[in-house]
C-alpha cells in the first residue's frame, strides 16, 4: 500500500512516514503543493495524506486539480484550523476525511486504515489470542478455558482491543466505539475501565494481554 | 429659523455642528424676536394711544365750541376767549382754531394760524372728510393734527358756521423719535448682548459633556480606572455619566478577564511545554539506558496530550464564540443519553465509592438538541461531581421538559462550592483548588464549555451550592427554533 504525504512541516512529515512505514505502508514524501500534486498525478498512491497550508499550492487546490485530473485517490486532509466551514470546504472538494492538528498518531493511523478499507471485512465470529477465546456471537469470553463474567461494556472493551490486536487505541477512540462518546471526554474513565476489565482477563492469568502504552492509550497483543 | 448653510458659507455650516453655536443662535435669535416684539408693540400703542388722545381732545374743542354756538350765539366774548386767548395760552400742545361764517369768511382765528399754517391747503385737505383728523405739515416743518367740522348757530340754527382746528402734536412726533432711536439701541444692545450671554450660558451647560469627552478620550485599555464623578451635574447628565461608567465598569471587568484568562493560558501551556523541553533536555545531557529513553519519551508524550487537550477546549470556546458557530439539532431523548454517560461513569463512581444513578422518572425526555454537544456538557458535570463527592456520597442525573424547555439536573452530595466563589466557577480556567485539579487532568475549562454549550443552544446553566451539603448544577434549554438547525449540513465524519 502506498501513501503520499504532502506536508512541508518536516517535522510531521518525518513522524508520519516513520510511524506509517513501521506499519507497513510505503510512503512518499513531498514538501511542495506542485511537487506533490505532480508526484499524485505521475505514481499510483493508495491514499493522498494533505495538509491545508503548503507552499506554492495550497492544499484546496491540490485536491481540486487532483480531483479534475480524474483521480480518485482517497484524500485525508491535515490541518490547523478547524472551522466547521474549512471542513465542509475539504469535504466537498472531494476529501475523504479530516484531521485537526494537534492530531495523535494513533487516530492518523486509524483513519488511513479506514479510508484503505484494511479494517477486518468479514466479521469474525471468534477470536482467539494465546489462552483466550472470545465468541463474539454468543458474547462470550473463556480464558484457559475458563469462562470470564464480563458486564455487556467489559465485552465491547475487549472486543474492539482484540480486533485491532496489535494496535495502539487511543482513549478518545475507546470511548467513542464503547460508550458512543463523540468528544474528548474525561479519559480517565478509560482508564477505570481497562483496569477493571484487566482485574477479570489478565490479573488472575500470569500471560498479560492488555498492556499500557504511556500518553498513546492501549494495546492488545501476545507477545 | 432655516437659512442657506451651503459651500458658500462653509465655516457657519461648520460652527453649525457644534452644540454651542446652535443653542447660542437659538437664545439669541428667540430673544431677539421677543424685545423686538415687546418693543415694538409697546412703540405702537404708545402711537395710537397719542392719537387718540389727539382726536379727543380735538373732539372737546369741538363740542366746547359748537354748544357755545348752538346756546349763546351772541355772546362774542366768550368765543374770543376760547378761540383767541386759551390756546395763545399754551405751551405744549398749542392749538389753533378759526371760526368761519356761511360765506367762508373768517369771525374768530387763534393768532399766529396763518403764520404757522397754510390755510388754503387746510380747508382743501379738511374739505374732502369733514369730522375727520387729518395730518398735516405746517409751515415751519411741524406736524399738525387738523379737521373741520360744521356747527349750527343758534337754537333752532339761522346759520351754519365752520371751525378749523389744528392741533400741534411736533413734541409727540419729537418723544416718538426719540422713542425710535431708544427701541434701535436696545434691539442693537441685545443683538449683541444676546449672542455673548446664550454662548455663555451654552458654554456652561455643555461644559459637563466636555468634561465626559476629555474623560473618554484618557481611557484606553491600559487606563480604565478613570471614571466621570457624576456630582454636581444636572440630573439627565449625572444620569448620562453613571451610565458611561457602568460602561467603563462591565468594560474593566471583561478586560480584566481577558488579561487574567491569558495570563492563564500563558501559565498553563507553559507548564508542559516546561515539562517537555526540561525532561528532554536532561534525558539528552547524557547517554541513557534504553528504558531510560522510552521514560523520557512517555512522560514527553503525556505532557504533548495534555497539551493538545487544552487546545482543543480552547479551540471549541472559541468556536463557539464565533457567529459562525452552529448547533447541528437531531431529535435526543435525554433519559437515554443520560443513562449511556451513567454508564460511561459507572466504573469511575464505583471506584470512588460514589452512587451514580438517574432519576426514577423514567418518562422519556425527547428535544432537538446537538447530541455532541449535550453529551459533552453532561459528561464535564458528571466527571466534576464524581471527582468532588467523597465516598459513600451519590451523583444524581436527572431530566425533566415542559412545553418550551428541557432541563438536565446534575446533583451531588459532595464537598459544595464557597458561595463567594460560585459566581466565578464558569470562568475560564477558575478552579477551587488548583493543586487538586490539576493533578485529576481537569483544565479548568470544564465549566466554561459547559456553559458556551448552553449559550449555543439558547439556554443557560445554574448551579447552586451548600458548603458540605452538595452542588446541583442545572441546564436549560429552550426546544423553539427547530428549523433553523436543520438546513445545517451533517458531515459527521470527524472526531475532534
Amino acid at each position: 500500500m502506498r501513501i503520499l504525504v504532502i506536508e512541508d512541516g518536516a517535522k510531521t512529515a518525518k513522524f508520519l512516514k516513520k510511524g506509517l512505514s513501521e506499519s507497513g505502508f510505503a510512503v512518499e514524501v513531498s514538501g511542495d503543493g506542485l511537487d506533490g500534486l505532480h508526484l499524485a498525478l505521475e505514481m499510483e498512491f493508495d491514499l493522498v495524506i494533505l495538509d491545508v497550508m503548503i507552499p506554492s499550492l495550497d492544499g484546496w487546490q491540490v485536491l481540486t486539480r487532483l480531483r479534475q485530473a480524474g483521480r480518485r485517490t482517497p484524500v485525508l486532509f491535515l490541518t490547523a484550523r478547524d472551522a466547521v466551514h474549512e471542513r465542509v470546504r475539504g469535504l466537498e472538494l472531494g476529501a475523504d476525511d479530516y484531521l485537526v492538528k494537534p492530531f495523535a498518531f494513533s487516530e492518523v493511523l486509524a483513519r488511513v486504515r479506514s479510508l484503505l478499507r484494511r479494517a477486518p471485512q468479514r466479521p469474525q465470529e471468534i477470536i482467539r489470542m494465546a489462552d483466550l477465546e472470545i465468541n463474539l456471537l454468543r458474547q462470550r469470553v473463556t480464558r484457559s478455558g475458563q469462562r470470564l463474567d464480563l458486564t455487556f461494556k467489559e465485552f465491547l472493551l475487549l472486543s474492539l482491543l482484540a480486533q485491532h490486536a496489535g494496535e495502539v487505541l487511543s482513549r478518545t477512540l475507546i470511548a467513542e466505539a464503547v460508550w458512543d462518546m463523540n468528544f474528548d471526554s474525561d479519559t480517565n474513565v478509560v482508564d477505570v475501565n481497562v483496569r477493571r476489565l484487566r482485574s477479570k482477563v489478565d490479573d488472575p492469568f500470569p500471560q498479560k494481554l492488555i498492556h499500557t502504552v504511556r500518553g498513546a492509550g492501549y494495546v492488545m497483543e501476545s507477545d | 429659523m432655516s437659512w442657506n448653510l451651503t459651500s458658500s458659507v462653509a465655516p457657519v455650516s461648520r460652527l453649525w455642528r457644534t452644540l454651542a453655536f446652535r443653542l447660542t443662535a437659538g437664545y439669541a435669535l428667540a430673544g431677539l424676536f421677543l424685545v423686538f416684539l415687546a418693543t415694538a408693540s409697546l412703540y405702537l400703542l404708545t402711537v395710537a394711544e397719542m392719537e387718540r388722545s389727539t382726536r379727543l381732545f380735538i373732539e372737546d374743542k369741538l363740542h366746547v365750541l359748537r354748544t357755545m354756538l348752538r346756546e349763546r350765539p351772541g355772546d362774542g366774548d366768550a368765543l374770543r376767549e376760547e378761540v383767541e386767548l386759551e390756546s395763545a395760552a399754551r405751551r405744549y400742545e398749542q392749538f389753533y382754531i378759526r371760526l368761519l361764517d356761511e360765506q367762508n369768511e373768517p369771525l374768530l382765528t387763534t393768532p399766529g394760524m396763518a403764520e404757522q399754517l397754510d390755510l388754503e391747503q387746510l380747508a382743501t385737505q379738511t374739505g374732502i372728510r369733514p369730522g375727520r383728523t387729518v395730518r398735516m405739515k405746517g409751515r415751519h416743518g411741524r406736524a399738525f393734527r387738523v379737521t373741520t367740522a360744521t356747527a349750527p348757530v343758534g337754537s333752532p340754527p339761522t346759520q351754519t358756521d365752520t371751525i378749523q382746528i389744528a392741533i400741534d402734536v411736533s413734541q409727540q412726533e419729537e418723544f416718538l423719535q426719540r422713542y425710535r432711536l431708544w427701541f434701535f439701541s436696545i434691539l442693537l444692545g441685545t443683538f449683541v448682548a444676546l449672542p455673548l450671554i446664550g454662548y455663555q450660558i451654552a458654554r456652561r451647560g455643555i461644559r459637563p459633556v466636555e468634561d465626559m469627552a476629555a474623560t473618554a478620550r484618557r481611557i484606553s485599555s491600559t487606563n480604565l480606572r478613570e471614571r466621570i464623578l457624576p456630582d454636581g451635574y444636572p440630573f439627565e447628565l449625572a444620569s448620562l455619566a453613571g451610565t458611561f461608567n457602568q460602561m467603563l465598569d462591565r468594560l474593566e471587568d471583561s478586560f480584566e478577564r481577558i488579561s487574567r484568562f491569558s495570563a492563564d493560558i500563558a501559565h498553563d501551556l507553559r507548564t508542559p511545554v516546561n515539562n517537555i523541553r526540561g525532561e528532554a533536555e536532561v534525558g539528552l545531557a547524557r547517554a541513557r539506558t534504553i528504558t531510560e529513553y522510552r521514560e523520557v519519551l512517555e512522560s514527553c508524550l503525556e505532557e504533548a496530550v495534555r497539551l493538545s487537550d487544552l487546545i482543543g477546549d480552547l479551540l471549541f470556546l472559541a468556536r463557539a464564540e464565533s457567529p459562525l458557530a452552529h448547533v447541528r439539532r437531531e431529535s435526543v431523548n435525554i433519559v437515554e443519553l443520560l443513562d449511556g454517560m451513567r454508564e460511561y461513569y459507572e466504573a469511575s463512581a464505583a471506584e470512588a465509592g460514589v452512587l451514580l444513578t438517574t432519576s426514577a422518572n423514567r418518562a422519556p425526555v425527547i428535544a432537538p438538541l446537538d447530541r455532541r454537544l449535550v453529551q459533552r456538557a453532561v459528561s464535564n458535570l458528571v466527571s466534576n461531581a464524581v471527582a468532588h463527592t467523597p465516598p459513600g456520597g451519590s451523583v444524581v442525573l436527572a431530566a425533566s421538559s415542559e412545553d418550551s424547555a428541557v432541563h438536565i439536573e446534575v446533583s451531588d452530595t459532595g464537598v459544595g462550592i464557597p458561595s463567594e466563589a460560585l459566581a466565578k466557577v464558569f470562568d475560564r480556567f477558575f478552579r477551587l483548588d488548583s493543586s487538586r485539579s490539576q493533578a485529576a487532568g481537569g483544565t479548568g475549562l470544564g465549566l466554561a464549555i459547559v456553559q458556551s454549550i448552553m449559550l449555543l443552544h439558547g439556554g443557560k446553566v445554574e448551579i447552586a451550592s451548600q458548603l458540605g451539603q452538595g452542588t446541583r448544577v442545572t441546564l436549560h434549554m429552550p426546544i423553539a427554533e427547530q428549523g433553523h438547525a436543520a438546513a445545517v449540513p451533517n458531515h459527521h465524519m470527524t472526531k475532534t
